[in-house]
């Protein structure tokens, strides 16, 4: 039997206190309170569709147990950008037509947000680096790379 | 079920206590990757050490300490002189993995696919371990048997390796099915050389054996041999041989050994070029 624990966290800015065990990933803690947003594909750490932000830096939800987020900053795609005013990723990747199933993509939003925020204006080769993590099986990725170094290159980002 | 409980010490202290009452029950995680390659016949419960200030890279006498719980993101953006595991770093897995997998959980738990193991063996790098006391191991003993030396209420705490200064030069290579996968060969080389021959060599691999190991008939085929490709060749081709290797993913065995000499060739062809300049 596992033991139910509370754990504190901050949730795309705001404090938030959840019950978990130790064994559950924080994917399945966030998607069992309606954060739906972050995906669940491969579940072992290889598709990046559950990507999201802790702490400033892009993990896979499906690898991390909730229990690892207690007393941590967590961003996930809800907290990135709305319908009437997305984050500057999002936008960029609707004008590139780098968008078909979506399914990816909010794993893709958080990867390249994470590295912008900690580097507004990165190298090509830098964005591959941190894009590494994330599968995309419709679009053949030059899109989504377009899209995120206009992002690199605009003033869109501070 | 793997785990039923966790508890999230605050200090070393607090850390090592919970280690020492939960013994064989316990479970001492930072990044928490492995977790994902290894079954329990019993549950266990979760330490999780990544609260105890012991992340962090620091350098002091031509030598870099890295705190044990130091991710592999913070080893692929440091920017020192003579600091090589960004090289490391950046091949390995995926951005992802690399911002949660600490340094000090990839030699702990060792598998065969395991990439710093190597590069730390080749760099001799050292390890402390605390207990009552502070122990420091070399790289070589520590990986032999890691979870051995770790009795319960004992750490890892950091890891030293030498800069890699004038004179001296550090190879690293790995072959991969694709670029997020697991090493099929990996290989590291750390070589000092006078002149145009090779003064003194250290050689790793793995991947392609069962566990990452030091290839010291390498390094002693190496010293005093001219600093060229062939000469380098002909010292992994009878320094290696013997060794059980292991082919993975549809290679077979001798396709790996050919794989993984070439591997170890290019990682010493890369650390004589890397000390010449």
């Amino acid at each position: 039997m596992s033991t139910v624990k509370q754990i504190s966290l901050t949730l795309n800015g705001e404090p938030k206190t959840f019950e978990t065990t130790a064994d559950e990933t924080l994917v399945d803690l966030l998607r069992r309170h309606g954060y739906r947003g972050t995906k669940t594909g491969c579940y072992e750490g290889a598709c990046g569709a559950c990507t999201v932000i802790l702490d400033g830096r892009a993990v896979y939800g499906c690898l991390l147990r909730a229990f690892q987020a207690h007393g941590r900053d967590v961003q996930t795609i809800e907290g990135a950008g709305s319908f009437d005013d997305p984050h500057p990723v999002q936008r960029a990747l609707v004008d590139e037509g780098a968008v078909q199933c979506g399914f990816c993509t909010p794993g893709m939003v958080l990867s390249a947000k994470a590295l912008l925020d900690e580097t507004p204006h990165p190298g090509s080769d830098t964005i591959k680096e941190h894009m590494d993590g994330n599968l995309c099986r419709c679009t053949g990725y030059e899109k989504i790379r377009v899209a995120v170094e206009k992002v690199a290159a605009s003033t869109a980002m501070p | 079920m793997k785990l039923c409980d966790f508890v999230i010490p605050a200090d070393i202290d607090e850390a090592r206590a919970r280690l020492r009452e939960l013994g064989d029950a316990a479970f001492p995680t930072a990044g928490g990757v492995s977790l994902h390659f290894l079954r329990f016949a019993e549950p266990k419960t979760a330490v999780d050490l990544t609260r105890l200030g012991l992340s962090g890279i620091s350098r002091d006498n031509g030598r870099f300490t890295i705190g044990a719980t130091t991710p592999v993101c913070d080893l692929q953006k440091h920017v020192a002189e003579g600091w090589v595991l960004d090289r490391v770093a950046r091949r390995f897995v995926t951005q992802q993995i690399r911002n949660i997998s600490t340094l000090g959980g990839n030699i702990c738990r060792v598998f065969w696919w395991s990439d710093f193991p190597v590069a730390l063996l080749a760099l001799d790098a050292s390890v402390a371990v605390r207990g009552e006391s502070e122990t420091v191991l070399s790289a070589e003993e520590f990986l032999a048997r890691p979870l051995k030396l770790l009795k319960p209420g004992t750490l890892v705490v950091a890891i030293d390796i030498p800069a890699v200064e004038s004179g001296a030069g550090f190879g690293y290579g790995k072959e991969t099915r694709v670029g997020s996968s697991f090493s099929l060969a990996t290989a590291a080389a750390c070589v000092v050389v006078e002149g145009n021959r090779i003064k003194q060599a250290r050689v790793a691999a793995g991947a392609s054996l069962s566990m990452p190991q030091l290839l010291p008939a390498v390094g002693e085929k190496l010293a005093g041999e001219t600093a060229d490709r062939e000469a380098i060749e002909k010292a992994v081709a009878t320094g290696t041989e013997g060794l059980a290797w292991k082919g993975r993913e549809g290679m077979s065995d001798p396709y790996a050994a050919e794989l993984s000499r070439i591997i170890i060739a290019d990682a010493i062809t890369d650390a004589v070029a890397e000390a010449r300049t």
